[in-house]
């Protein structure tokens, strides 16, 4: 093993599905030459909670509420490189879709108004995130330095994205290396 | 003409050559220079919306639109550099911001949309403009297409194709700023339009999943789509079809703009009613029991046919045929015909006489785009062959060609139409006004149907030949006859008698057994049968054998039925109107135990 001190990664998952960190696992044994390079502090794949100080922050998902705002602000805070990673977090994508519609009308659809529900109650306990009246993608909020767009990004985009910033270049996407779906 | 002066130009370095008056996109184009688009369409005119396909010319500060700048010789061009790319990404990421452009659940994902494809092309991987999220409605009213105008971009190709290819106009824009968009009619829906023809043109136009058709919504991306040259046999117009097929079934059909007949255009027809409407299909061969039709295997009901013929004299039987079959299943009925007491081909109402008047000319419906007059006799262009009706009312809305109208149904053409008469009702004036019409006509086109082969419609039409050729200029007009069903000429011409009254020749003489290809007509042709309910014509016959793709009236009222192939499992060449004969690519392997129509006839026989 080399001496070469180790870049530290730190991942967080914000208003979305889960999908590109399930794509991020889908590296295989990739993850393996990945470990050799990187140390993956917090991530929802670790379950560390707390963010420490990085070199590369990734974020998946849109920012649909507070919660969402304050760990991508500390994320950028902590990170000296921050990546977007999937569309909700590029475009905002899916989630995005509520901005529609009053931030009202989607939480009474939600809790009140449907289908299976016999007795609805709008969510109001101190420890529930609240919702933003408009989601948003990351970099509306934050600096962003590189971007990987997909839905998810698949493993070999996110690979070829990774190798790409690890050698210190930023990723150059043309049609036959991402898609935004 | 005059052959068109050359010019010289550079575009990023390279000598180009092309013609005084080409656009630099048609000359970059032509030279194998790729400059990105997304509101130009080569059949349509050029709108310069869009602005992806803006060029630097030298010692200009501007960056032009190709599409909409005439290239002027000698001058030098930059079509791709990197300010080029950073102005396209930019117009790029305002499109991406405006609406709701998500990918990851539109219709046209997976590269079918060429707004995501040209994203891609420019590495536009994040959009630095913040996104207005618009609450804007989608159209789904009509009958075989969507409009969801979270995805459109406004680039007005659907509009353009609407009004110059399909010459309806239903399309439009409307508001103004970031309200601005396409609206159907006077602002309504495509559910409660009389305008709109259903062509699907608009949606074949569109580059991105604005316009959608739903039959092919999600059903496969057309990219990895196996695609079929083949022609359409929904009328004798012979339109050129793309199928695109994926795991034996049809994804989408688009016009193929190879055809010489249709350069690329459709009909409601030909682009959807084939495919995208279901209907009842025939998979496999059946005999009545005292009950209900019970499959049986081929062998079985090949044999049964064989022991009840082997009991009949030939002349108790009977052969009659679908128009809509292919040459070479006529030319099957032409063999087989020795052993029927007759043969017959089933025809519209007046219409043997125009199949055995042989086709037109070749080139006809071509010369529709060139003619200043049109007159159009006892045939409803518009009801039956949607494209050779586009080509009227383009004559007349962009020409100013002069169209006159002799029908027996009031049709939609008569809005367009300089003269519009009722046929019967014809007085000696009128005949005064139609000489002054049609007086310096230099191209006349004569489009006519079977109502044009009644008394009163022949000697319309000899009154109209007289008129044109008294004419100083004396212009014989183009003759463009026009059968409603497909292959009539063509099989009248291998020497299958036309019958347009089909009871008359069942009762001439006693049968007992009478076989009909019904071939793949949507109701089984019984609506050929106007006179009597089929059923009441068909019971007195004893055996009864319908061979058809879909089920309808004839195969309840049949004793034994064979599953036909329709038009997309077909091989073989269809004629068209103008004579030519056009090729059938079978697009799928044929559904259940289906054979096609010469293969069974072949083996009834052997």
């Amino acid at each position: 093993m080399s001496d070469k001190p180790k870049i530290r990664v730190a991942t967080a998952w914000l208003g979305g599905c889960s999908g590109c960190h399930m794509s991020f696992l889908d590296l295989d044994e990739r993850l393996i030459e990945l470990s050799k390079l990187v140390e993956l502090t917090a991530s929802p794949i670790t379950d560390v909670k707390e963010i420490p100080e990085v070199d590369v922050g990734i974020v998946e998902g849109a920012v649909c509420t507070d919660e969402n705002e304050h760990v991508l602000r500390t994320m950028r805070a902590r990170c000296k490189v921050l990546v977007a990673i999937g569309d909700c977090a590029v475009t905002g994508n899916i989630p995005a879709l509520r901005n529609q519609f009053l931030l009202e009308d989607v939480v009474a659809r939600g809790f009140i108004e449907t289908e299976s529900t016999q007795i609805g109650e709008m969510p109001n306990d101190p420890v529930v995130p609240r919702l933003l009246k408009r989601v948003r993608p990351i970099h509306e909020l934050v600096k962003v330095d590189a971007y990987i767009p997909g839905c998810p990004p698949d493993a070999d985009t996110i690979w070829y994205a990774l190798t790409e910033l690890l050698a210190g270049r930023a990723p150059n996407w043309d049609e036959r290396t991402f898609s935004y779906d | 003409m005059i052959a068109p002066k050359q010019i010289t130009v550079t575009i990023d370095g390279q000598k180009c050559v092309g013609d005084e008056g080409q656009t630099v996109l048609q000359i970059a184009t032509a030279n194998h220079i790729y400059i990105p688009t997304l509101c130009y369409l080569k059949h349509l005119s050029s709108w310069g919306g869009c602005r992806m396909c803006i060029v630097e010319i030298a010692g200009s500060p501007k960056v032009v639109p190709s599409c909409a700048t005439p290239a002027v010789d000698g001058t030098n061009y930059s079509a791709n550099n990197d300010r080029l790319r950073q102005l396209r990404r930019l117009t790029l990421e305002l499109l991406f911001s405006e609406r709701n452009h998500i990918c990851p659940f539109c219709p046209t994902n997976h590269g079918d949309c060429e707004l995501q494809q040209q994203g891609y092309r420019h590495g536009m991987d994040s959009v630095r403009y913040p996104y207005l999220y618009p609450a804007l409605p989608v159209d789904t009213s009509g009958e075989y297409f969507a409009l969801d105008h979270n995805r459109c971009i406004l680039c007005t190709r659907c509009v353009r194709v609407c009004d110059e290819i399909e010459g309806v106009h239903t399309l439009d824009v409307a508001f103004r700023g970031e309200k601005n968009r396409v609206v159907v009619d006077l602002n309504g829906t495509f559910g409660a339009s009389d305008t709109c023809t259903n062509c699907g043109a608009c949606v074949a136009a569109c580059p991105t999943g604005a316009l959608f058709d739903k039959a092919a919504a999600f059903r496969g991306k057309l990219n990895t789509c196996q695609v079929v040259r083949t022609t359409c046999t929904e009328c004798p117009v012979g339109c050129g079809l793309l199928v695109f097929t994926k795991e034996n079934r049809i994804v989408e059909v688009f016009g193929d703009h190879d055809s010489k007949v249709s350069l690329g255009h459709l009909c409601a027809r030909g682009r959807y009613e084939t495919w995208a409407v279901p209907r009842e299909r025939i998979v496999q061969p059946m005999i009545r029991t005292i009950h209900a039709l019970k499959p049986v295997s081929w062998q079985q009901a090949l044999r049964e046919i064989a022991r009840i013929r082997g009991k009949l004299d030939a002349t108790q039987t009977a052969l009659l045929v679908s128009p809509r079959i292919t040459n070479e299943a006529a030319k099957a009925v032409a063999r087989v015909a020795a052993r029927f007491g007759k043969v017959g081909m089933f025809v519209a109402r007046d219409e043997s006489a125009l199949c055995e008047a042989g086709t037109g000319a070749l080139e006809g419906t071509n010369s529709l785009s060139n003619a200043d007059a049109i007159i159009v006799l006892g045939a409803q262009p518009s009801r039956t062959h949607g494209v050779l009706a586009a080509k009227i009312r383009n004559a007349v809305r962009r020409r100013r060609a002069k169209l006159l109208v002799f029908h027996a149904h009031k049709s939609d053409l008569d809005q367009h139409a300089d003269i519009c008469a009722n046929i019967v009702s014809l007085e000696h004036v009128f005949w005064d006004r139609v000489a002054e019409a049609l007086k310096n006509v230099k191209r006349p086109a004569l489009v006519y149907g079977a109502a044009a082969m009644t008394p009163i419609g022949v000697t319309v039409m000899a009154r109209l030949i007289q008129i044109l050729e008294s004419n100083p200029s004396r212009h014989a007009p183009v003759l463009i006859p026009l059968p409603t069903s497909t292959n009539s000429q063509a099989v009248a011409a291998a020497g299958v008698e036309p019958v347009e009254d089909v009871a008359p020749w069942l009762d001439a003489q006693p049968l007992q057994y009478l076989h009909i290809i019904a071939s793949d007509e949507p109701d089984g042709g019984a609506r050929l049968f106007e006179e009597k309910p089929v059923r009441v014509l068909l019971e007195r016959i004893d055996c009864v054998v319908v061979q058809a793709s879909y089920q309808s009236e004839l195969t309840e009222a049949a004793r034994i039925v064979l599953p036909a192939a329709m038009w997309s499992e077909k091989s073989g060449t269809v004629t068209n109107i103008e004579g030519r004969e056009l090729p059938l690519q079978s697009v799928l392997t044929p559904r259940g135990e289906a054979r096609e129509d010469a293969r069974i006839l072949g083996e009834l026989v052997s």
